[in-house]
């Protein structure tokens, strides 16, 4: 008996006790298998990285390229030569015009720059290698609100005056739009937060908390009380926006207390905005809700709505330097709309007045996206 | 709202054929519950227990057939009606992140009902359920049977005519489960119709009547002494057992 037990001790023990591979295998072999199962997932893994990479490779393919830009050039000698240079650049678009009304372009944002090459241009050159002058100048009216901007603006200039007199001795005179307006990286990186703030959170918390009813059963509890779709509607809404609006207030007031951001225009204007946009988020995330059955799902729509619309939207490069084929696209990412409100608001000081155009776009996006989520919103057990 | 229908709750050839699966849940449902009454709708898992209760409930659309409760048609009606039902589903279906007082406040809320009558009742049933020590605690720290017993106070909060509860009495424990019984007693007194169902056979016995389904219908319906003396069984367990087995050889 004695003996026997021994045995049997023997058996079991080393193949319980000792670390096992089948063990590993089963967990790993598991995994592999529950995740095949959800096809969303794989189509959406295989498909996602591609996309990703593609739309980053395409948006920041180099420098900013393409900007619009104004120029005066009242010297017909060297100053043609240095507009040859300039028309030669990607990283500017040429268009002829006066200085006077370039600067209320600039300031208006149809145009980044405007440059003037004064009629004595050449003159003064000759005469600074005569020695009697010790600099010519060019002037430059800009928008100094993106540093990146900036930056690919005056390296054009100086590219351009580089190839066609050697450079020396020229003045760049740089005069800033928007009262001088000037910004670090820190300053201009505040309406973008606002912006992921209000599409990365708003749309992935709004998801993962819809969704979450929808794997608690309260949901489908709900269906068999008083409450009607739209007042559930409006209740998501209403919580969310006081989420999104705490989140932006936070922000703003991290952002101008603590590192001394600006803010250029009307503060009130600054955040009805981004309640509107914050809305159409609000409502997209109703919608979107719709198409997921869990949270990894729900976190999917991360990858597929944030990241592109930072991307095309325009806030690591201006959209204007997207490739013509990929420019049309930022039409329709809510984000472009966005940016040029955030940022014309706090950077540039504008209001109403010049981006009545945003806000109606965003007003109709909001419409949209009211639409398809009341449309959507059930009021009863999936059939 | 003045009923004066004799039936709390009555349907007619209902059926629910659900689009996705192609699965028909309901196959032609004809219940008649009379107000007042206890009714256990017994059955195996799959039987069509929880989709009857979701389509009488006006939480889900039947395929066809016609449903009436409080002499109301359903889903027509559903806005009127489900004011004075109470439903607590299979799942516990509350908030988990929600502390229990603030899940049944929510739907007293939803009810349209005030604070001082939300206080009232919130704390009779506290009373009732045992639950008094736990008010403040979050859903998600409870047991299983007081997720249970929070789900049924949810229910209950706005005082309903007619209450189901879908599988209530899972991970009760028997000495809860009697006093549980001792209540839904006391809610008959005052009129309240109850609906239950339950794969435990000897719950049912308790009921005023009971209802055995198979495949989404009715295969035998009565009080419990006249189904056992019909089928010559003990317990509705034997009957539930015998009907079971004609219908697996029917089937073969």
């Amino acid at each position: 008996m004695k003996n026997k037990m021994k045995s049997t001790e023997k058996e079991f023990q080393p193949k319980n006790l000792a670390f096992s591979m089948r063990r590993v295998m089963a967990i790993a072999l598991r995994t592999i298998n529950q995740f095949r199962r959800d096809r969303r997932t794989v189509a959406l893994l295989s498909i996602v990285p591609i996309v990703i990479m593609l739309i980053f490779g395409l948006a920041f393919s180099g420098e900013v390229i393409n900007l619009p830009v104004l120029i005066d050039n009242q010297d017909s000698g060297l100053g043609t030569l240095i507009v040859d240079n300039l028309v030669n650049d990607t990283r500017v678009t040429l268009t002829n015009g006066t200085y006077e009304d370039g600067i209320s372009q600039v300031e208006n944002g149809n145009y980044y720059a405007v440059i003037l090459i004064p009629s004595n241009f050449t003159t003064s050159i000759l005469e600074m290698l005569a020695g009697n002058l010790t600099s010519a100048q060019i002037f430059i009216y800009l928008d100094g609100t993106k540093p990146t901007i900036r930056a690919s603006l005056l390296g054009a200039l100086r590219d351009a005056m580089e190839n066609a007199i050697g450079g020396n001795g020229v003045r760049v005179v740089q005069t800033l739009a928007f009262g001088g307006a000037e910004f670090s990286g820190l300053d201009t990186g505040i309406p973008a937060v606002i912006a992921f703030v209000l599409i990365f959170l708003l749309v992935i918390v709004g998801v993962i908390t819809l969704i979450r009813e929808k794997i608690q059963g309260t949901q489908d509890r709900l269906y068999s009380t008083p409450l009607r779709s739209s007042e559930r509607l409006l209740g998501y809404v209403i919580g969310l926006l006081l989420i999104a609006t705490i989140m932006i207030a936070l922000v703003l007031i991290f952002g101008v207390f603590v590192f001394g951001a600006k803010v250029q225009g009307n503060v009130f204007l600054l955040i009805f905005a981004a309640l509107l946009f914050g809305m159409a988020h609000v409502f997209l995330a109703v919608f979107l809700a719709n198409f997921a059955q869990n949270e990894l799902q729900a976190i999917q729509f991360a990858p597929l709505t944030a990241i592109p619309s930072m991307a095309l939207g325009g806030l690591f490069v201006p959209t204007i330097s997207l490739p013509a084929w990929l420019y049309p696209v930022s039409y329709v990412v809510p984000l472009t709309y966005g940016i040029n409100l955030f940022e014309g608001i706090m950077l540039k000081g504008w209001g109403f007045k010049e981006l009545w155009l945003d806000f109606t776009v965003v007003a109709v996006m909001c419409l949209i996206f009211f639409i398809l989520a009341v449309i959507t919103v059930r009021d009863r057990m999936r059939d | 709202m003045t009923i004066e229908t004799e039936y709390a709750i009555e349907t007619q050839d209902l059926v629910k054929i659900y689009k996705t699966g192609k699965v028909q849940a309901v196959n032609g449902l004809n219940l008649r519950i009379k107000q007042g009454e206890i009714y256990a709708l017994i059955g195996a898992n799959g039987s069509g227990k929880t989709t009857s209760l979701n389509m009488i409930s006006g939480a889900l659309f039947p395929t066809s057939g016609s449903i009436k409760v409080l002499g109301y048609p359903i889903p027509a009606k559903r806005r009127l009606i489900t004011n004075y039902i109470g439903l607590a589903p299979q799942e516990y279906s509350i908030y988990e992140d929600l502390t229990l007082e603030e899940n049944v406040r929510f739907f007293s809320r939803i009810y349209g009902m005030n604070k001082s009558e939300f206080e009232t009742k919130f704390t009779e049933l506290l009373q009732i359920l045992r639950l008094e020590e736990k008010r403040k605690t979050m859903v998600k720290n409870l047991s299983g049977g007081m997720k249970r017993r929070t789900s049924i106070a949810c229910s209950l909060i706005h005082s309903p005519k007619i209450v189901f509860f879908d599988e209530a009495t899972v991970g009760v424990d028997p000495v809860l489960r009697s006093f549980f019984w001792d209540y839904f007693r006391s809610l008959q007194d005052k009129g309240v119709t109850l609906v239950i169902t339950s794969h435990v056979m000897d719950e049912a016995e308790r009921a005023d009547r009971i209802g055995l389904m198979r495949a989404g219908k009715l295969i035998a319906e009565g009080t419990p002494e006249e189904l056992k003396k019909k089928h010559n069984a003990e317990t509705v367990e034997e009957i539930f057992i015998k009907l079971s087995e004609g219908e697996v050889i029917n089937e073969e």
